[in-house]
């Protein structure tokens, strides 16, 4: 009677105590951290899976149930984990606590349910109410004041107007704004002032290079091929058509289309060909004695994971060898989803075939008319054109471009008057002009993906431990089950691959894209891990907020620029990121977005920065990568003799984007500053704070010239001290300088213009000239420079 | 008001930091000579203490998992793989069948680089003898190393499983022969941390006028924080990239810019309430000791003549012997792993350049002695115990000779994954002992095979880690060293 009295109570205090645990909150993580390892997608010890269900339920291969839904004390993975010394689970580390093995018998006594994880099921944008209607000025505020109430934190202020200039003007061109345009904005008392500066930047021609920056780092782009030899590679093609694209604001679906298929879009144009060259970044390995077929499945094996990583924040290339040892992948689907990208014709050649051959806009009537004026300038074309044929059979090797000589061997072409001109013009490389419309008219090449004929199509096996000696059954293309359906009427290529991946229904590809934009802007994606939605990886830290922005992505048509300046004008990105001890404690990773964050610029936007408010900046967009400045030596290359020889002129000053990109020898400065070496696909870059990057920022005589160039601004028209040392604060920093700060440089200037007077040999190595004012202020100018604030944005 | 406060006193420490360093500078008066260096005494001991203080110090010392028997690492790598049946391994029966078909067992599923149809036995071109008391087998290319044979630990039969030079030079330092993961150097910093206060706790030097095939991923911290990755120490030009003042900006110049700005960044931490502004300062401060203790370091005259002879080094020039001289310096001043590159290994028999009778020789007579100094060197100092050396390529090469496209003007061997030597020295390692066995032609392993990723983790036992916990969450999983697809071992057999 009194057991049966026990009991009566225990059970439902019980239920209502766990309150049915919710299997991704609280089971997951007991199963992931503890469990599947060796009792998952590698490795079923002792035949236990616990990865899904119906695996879990099974029986293991000592005939006991793992979990017996609703009888805890039937299920042997209850026992285990409750035993003490032998025979305990997990054999190693830390036991499980009592609280996560009562969260375990309260699911299995409720039946046990699997759910698929979050990031697998479709995002729904549910508004929530909030208590402070008038804080709201975008949609997605809705979502973060709701958390901050339920958190009972109250948002920051909003941030003073050249704080939030800098802010914006760096997160979406890559550059502070001008003096100019502080100035205005601060004139400006509207209400939409801030909205019209975004409007601004949003349209400004400078928006494409600062976000392509991001797909470059995803693409894998570089300007060699990498491995041993890491020879050159023409490709920047690829880099100016992200740029167009990322200006145009060409729609995400669209774009990610062309990134992975177009090649095969109906009626495919050269630009959609380019872009499909995003899957051409892969290395190259041009060293002796190398298996073209094992390095073309490299670079087949990279555009697998590259593709999963970069548009779908998933790892998948550990299913390349088994299956997945958290999330839901099978071995097989692996080698289906490999077969997309098995027919492409590129196979690790030298020359990056299949390459597209690209002239610049206009170039045909250009090269008619540099012919015209060579004839003006009295080249004999009559004799010009028998000496042609006279000699066509027995040519001698002439110096023309690669394309003009196979233009020579092709008499038939020789009527066309553009190719008569490029046969003219090739034919006077002695002539300055005729030289150099030649040059400037040839093509380019970029390599880019192509479909194998028919007839020669590849069969796609199964690789046993992802290795090629061990090839298993044949597949076809497809895509995991448990991503959203294949379209009907897609196509079995890449095409019909962008189609499944842009679908409404796939539910990874609009949050995987919002978190990246999220990233960008605030430092930290509402998954931290931006690369891992799985399992392993962060769950968001908002979920709903995520979900809102990945639902309004896609009812904005996919327009990046739109959804951007939802974000940006939002009171949530408005707010001050000043923080205050209290705050930091409570909130030390603003979880909870209750200020805006500070970070420290990406190593582009620290070398761009300072060339712009330097007035040194070139705004010269596309073509070849440049080489600025490096140290000497850091080019050594086995197997080769190229060398890095610093660009002419503005190229010198040119974006950091158009750098050129060594793979096995990227420049140290933008290393320092944490730019990846291009080998794999970055998705996040992790900040460091090291002491090599401030010997950068004290060192780099790019950076001390920049200076220099700053100094002689802000002593344009002055040469009263604090009036200079507040024009180098301000110009730098873009907000009006403290009375302190400006004494202090003053102070500065001073105690170093006294000893320069002791030190003339110091002078011109600083100002390049003999002016001792100007070499005192290029130290106070290089010691703003190297200020946390100017490298970081808040 | 119980919970203490640490931002304002954090803020506070480093601020008085600065503001003595600042002071000090005015007050002092003697410009760049004894103050500033005082100065950066005074500030390296406060800074050094307010870094610890930051919780978010990566490179803070750590603990290992379990006793060390070795603090530091220099390995010696020869970039293009050295050939063993020229140094180590003595095969009378492939002397004895020189010039014969290698045998076909041998070749079923063989790929080689270079070698095309069936391939004949070449002959170990040089002659051995036993050295020392634990009788060591070394040939006549090695008589300085062979001088120190009772301190080696010969691992006779390596294993890799790659045979291009990028890819195998990965799986050596990285555990993966792919591009994107970080070098042994990297994992032991972020496991262990650095015990160099104002030096870089991973150094690399390169000498051979090239950086080895796989470029600069083999010191890389691939997903690992790129703080941890290696810094390339030159050894002309400036010894670290950008660690030179420019001109018209001395000692006393920096000082007093560095002044100005950490009392600029004070304000603004005041200001922003953001600790990152205080580990700017921090790492400013060791940047600026840098400056003076890297060249320091580096400098190589300050050596005895004695010890410059030892090594056969010389000041000024980039060489070999300088860096093994220089690496010495490094491990005395708490680098935790210096990585040398030696590059012209790569003995295939094609031209002049690579020809195992005239380039191998050359090679060897750059490379023997100074490793012999350095291993003696180590020893007279007492620092040989507590450090481990590194000594091999990254595979073999074959038993049969290349003869690339039928020319037989030269002598050299094609890559060879099966079976090649390293050895180890002092770190806990054993002592005058041979490890590893390989068959009649030294074509594969036959017994104590050791693979690259079994002498990972040996190493990594050696410095007191355990390769299956030192880990890293990436692309969902916890990344190791010696790779998360299968076990590898610790072979206990070789520590002392």
């Amino acid at each position: 009677m009194a057991a049966a009295c026990v009991a009566a109570f225990a059970a439902p205090a019980r239920a209502d105590d766990a309150s049915a645990p919710d299997f991704n909150r609280d089971i997951r993580p007991i199963l992931a951290g503890k469990c599947l390892r060796c009792h998952g997608g590698v490795r079923e010890l002792a035949g236990v899976h616990l990865g899904d269900r119906d695996r879990a339920l099974g029986v293991s291969e000592k005939g006991r149930h793992p979990i017996v839904p609703g009888d805890p004390d039937a299920s042997e993975l209850l026992r285990r984990v409750s035993l003490v010394g032998k025979g305990r689970m997990p054999p190693e580390g830390d036991a499980l606590s009592d609280a996560e093995i009562e969260r375990l018998r309260a699911w299995i006594a409720s039946g046990a349910a699997f759910e698929p994880l979050w990031s697998f099921v479709p995002p729904v944008d549910a508004a929530p109410t909030v208590r402070d209607e008038s804080w709201i000025r975008s949609p997605l505020d809705r979502f973060t004041l709701a958390t901050m109430e339920a958190a009972g934190v109250r948002p920051s202020p909003e941030a003073d107007k050249s704080t939030l200039l800098r802010r914006a003007s760096l997160d979406l061109i890559g550059l502070p704004p001008t003096v100019e345009e502080l100035d205005r904005f601060l004139a400006d008392e509207s209400p939409q002032a801030f909205e019209r500066e975004v409007d601004r930047l949003l349209a400004s021609p400078r928006f494409g290079e600062r976000w392509a920056r991001v797909w470059l780092d995803l693409a894998r782009y570089a300007d060699t091929q990498g491995y041993e030899k890491d020879a050159r590679r023409t490709i920047w093609a690829f880099r100016d058509w992200l740029i167009l694209a990322l200006d145009a604001d060409m729609p995400y679906d669209q774009f990610v289309t062309r990134l992975l298929a177009g090649d095969l879009v109906p009626n495919a144009t050269n630009d959609d060909r380019i872009a499909s060259a995003f899957h051409r970044n892969t290395l190259t390995n041009a060293e002796g004695g190398t298996d073209d077929e094992e390095f073309r499945m490299a670079a087949v094996f990279d555009r697998v994971s590259v593709t999963w990583q970069a548009f779908l924040g998933t790892t998948f290339q550990c299913v390349q060898c088994h299956a997945h040892p958290y999330d839901p992948f099978a071995h097989r689907e692996y080698y289906e989803f490999l077969a997309f990208f098995n027919q492409s014709a590129d196979r690790d050649q030298p020359d990056e075939s299949p390459t597209l051959e690209l002239h610049p806009p206009g170039w045909r009537a250009r090269l008619v008319d540099a012919a015209d004026a060579l004839r003006a300038r009295g080249f004999d074309e009559p004799a010009f054109l028998a000496w042609l044929e006279a000699n066509k059979a027995k040519l001698p090797p002439p110096k023309m471009p690669n394309w003009v000589i196979d233009l020579l061997h092709k008499p038939e072409t020789w009527s066309d008057p553009v190719n008569r001109a490029a046969l003219m013009l090739g034919s006077r490389r002695d002539d300055p002009i005729a030289a150099r419309e030649l040059n400037v008219l040839s093509p380019t090449t970029v390599p880019v993906m192509q479909e194998l004929p028919v007839a020669d199509r590849r069969t796609t096996h199964v690789l046993e431990r992802g290795s090629l000696k061990k090839p298993g059954d044949a597949v076809e293309p497809k895509t995991p089950a448990v991503m959203n359906p294949w379209p009907a009427d897609a196509p079995p290529n890449r095409l019909g691959l962008a189609q499944w991946m842009t679908a409404r229904e796939n539910p990874l590809f609009g949050r995987v894209a919002v978190n990246r934009l999220w990233e960008t802007l605030f430092g930290r994606g509402i998954v931290e891990t931006s690369e891992d939605f799985g399992s392993q990886g962060s769950p968001p830290t908002d979920q709903a907020l995520l979900d809102h922005l990945a639902v309004r992505y896609a009812a904005l048509e996919w327009s990046t620029k739109r959804l951007l300046r939802e974000i940006v004008v939002s009171s949530t990105y408005r707010q001050s990121s000043v923080t205050t001890p209290e705050a930091l404690a409570r909130d030390p990773q603003n979880r909870l977005l209750a200020r805006a964050p500070r970070f420290r610029l990406e190593a582009e936007a620290v070398r761009d920065s300072a060339l712009s408010v330097a007035g040194l900046l070139s705004d010269r967009k596309f073509g070849p990568s440049v080489m600025p400045l490096q140290p000497e030596g850091v080019w050594q290359i086995v197997y080769s003799n190229d060398s890095w020889k610093t660009s002419a002129g503005e190229d010198q000053y040119r974006r950091s984007i158009y750098t050129f990109l060594r793979r096995s020898s990227p420049h140290p400065a933008m290393v320092a500053f944490d730019a990846p070496s291009r080998e794999t696909c970055t998705v996040r870059r992790i900040r460091s704070n090291s002491p090599l990057a401030a010997l950068v920022t004290f060192n780099d005589p790019a950076l001390l010239e920049a200076a220099r160039a700053l100094a002689r601004r802000a002593m344009d028209g002055t040469s009263d001290e604090a009036s200079v040392a507040s024009a180098l604060l301000r110009r730098a920093l873009l907000r009006d300088p403290q009375p302190a700060e400006t004494a202090r440089l003053v102070a500065l200037f001073r105690s170093e213009r006294e000893r320069l007077a002791s030190d003339a040999a110091s002078v011109v190595p600083l100002a390049g000239a003999e002016d001792s004012a100007l070499a005192a202020w290029t130290v106070v100018a290089s010691v703003v420079l190297s200020l946390d604030e100017f490298l970081s944005r808040s | 008001m119980t919970t203490p406060d640490p931002i304002p006193s954090m803020l506070h420490d480093v601020g008085r930091v600065t503001r003595r360093a600042f002071l000090g500078s005015v007050g002092s008066g003697v410009g760049i000579g004894l103050g500033s260096i005082a100065l950066a005494s005074l500030a390296g001991s406060r800074a050094g203490a307010a870094n610890s203080a930051l919780q978010a110090n990566p490179l803070a010392p750590k603990s290992p998992h379990f006793r060390p028997r070795a603090k530091a690492i220099i390995s010696i790598h020869l970039a293009g793989a050295p050939s063993q049946h020229e140094l180590f391994e003595n095969k009378p029966l492939l002397t004895k069948h020189h010039g014969q078909p290698c045998p076909d067992e041998f070749l079923k599923g063989e790929q080689f680089a270079f070698i095309k149809g069936h391939p004949t036995l070449l002959r170990c071109l040089y002659p051995f003898a036993r050295h020392g008391r634990s009788g060591l087998e070394m040939s006549s290319l090695l008589p300085n190393i062979a001088s120190m044979a009772d301190e080696l630990c010969l691992l006779r039969a390596m294993k890799t499983d790659q045979f291009n030079h990028a890819p195998a030079q990965l799986l050596l330092w990285t555990g993966e022969a792919r591009f994107g993961h970080p070098s042994m150097g990297s994992w032991l910093l972020y496991g262990l941390g650095s015990e160099a206060s104002d030096l870089p706790g991973f150094v690399t030097l390169v000498s051979g006028d090239k950086t080895p095939d796989a470029g600069k991923s083999v010191w890389g911290s691939g997903f690992l924080p790129s703080v941890y990755q290696g810094v390339q120490c030159r050894s002309s030009g400036e010894p670290v990239l950008y660690v030179e003042d420019p001109k018209g900006i001395d000692r006393a110049r920096r000082r007093a810019m560095l002044d100005a700005v950490n009392d600029l960044n004070r304000l603004e931490a005041e200001r922003s309430g953001d600790p990152e502004t205080l580990t700017r300062i921090a790492q400013y401060e060791l940047a600026f000791r840098m400056q003076m203790s890297v060249p320091d370091a580096a400098d190589i005259s300050r050596e005895t003549p004695e010890t410059l002879a030892l090594y056969g080094a010389e000041p000024g020039k980039g060489s070999f012997a300088n860096n093994c001289l220089l690496a010495r310096r490094l491990v005395e001043r708490g680098v935790r792993f210096v990585q040398l590159f030696d590059w012209g290994w790569d003995g295939h028999g094609t031209s002049k350049t690579d020809d195992l009778l005239t380039q191998l020789p050359t090679k060897c007579g750059e490379m023997d002695k100074p490793v012999a100094a350095l291993i003696a060197d180590l020893k007279r100092r007492g620092l040989l115990d507590e450090t481990l050396v590194i000594w091999g390529g990254e595979f073999g090469r074959t038993p049969v000779a290349e003869f690339r496209d039928g020319k037989t003007d030269f002598l050299g061997r094609d890559h060879h994954p099966h079976a090649f030597t390293m050895f180890l020295a002092g770190g806990g390692a054993k002592r005058g002992f041979s490890y590893g066995e390989t068959d009649d032609l030294g074509y594969f392993g036959t017994k104590d095979v050791m693979t690259v990723q079994d002498l990972q983790a040996t190493v990594l036992a050696l410095m007191g880690m355990d390769n299956e916990r030192l880990t890293y969450p990436h692309a969902g999983l916890d990344q190791r060293l010696t790779g998360v697809a299968k076990p590898a071992r610790v072979h206990d057999a070789i520590l002392a």
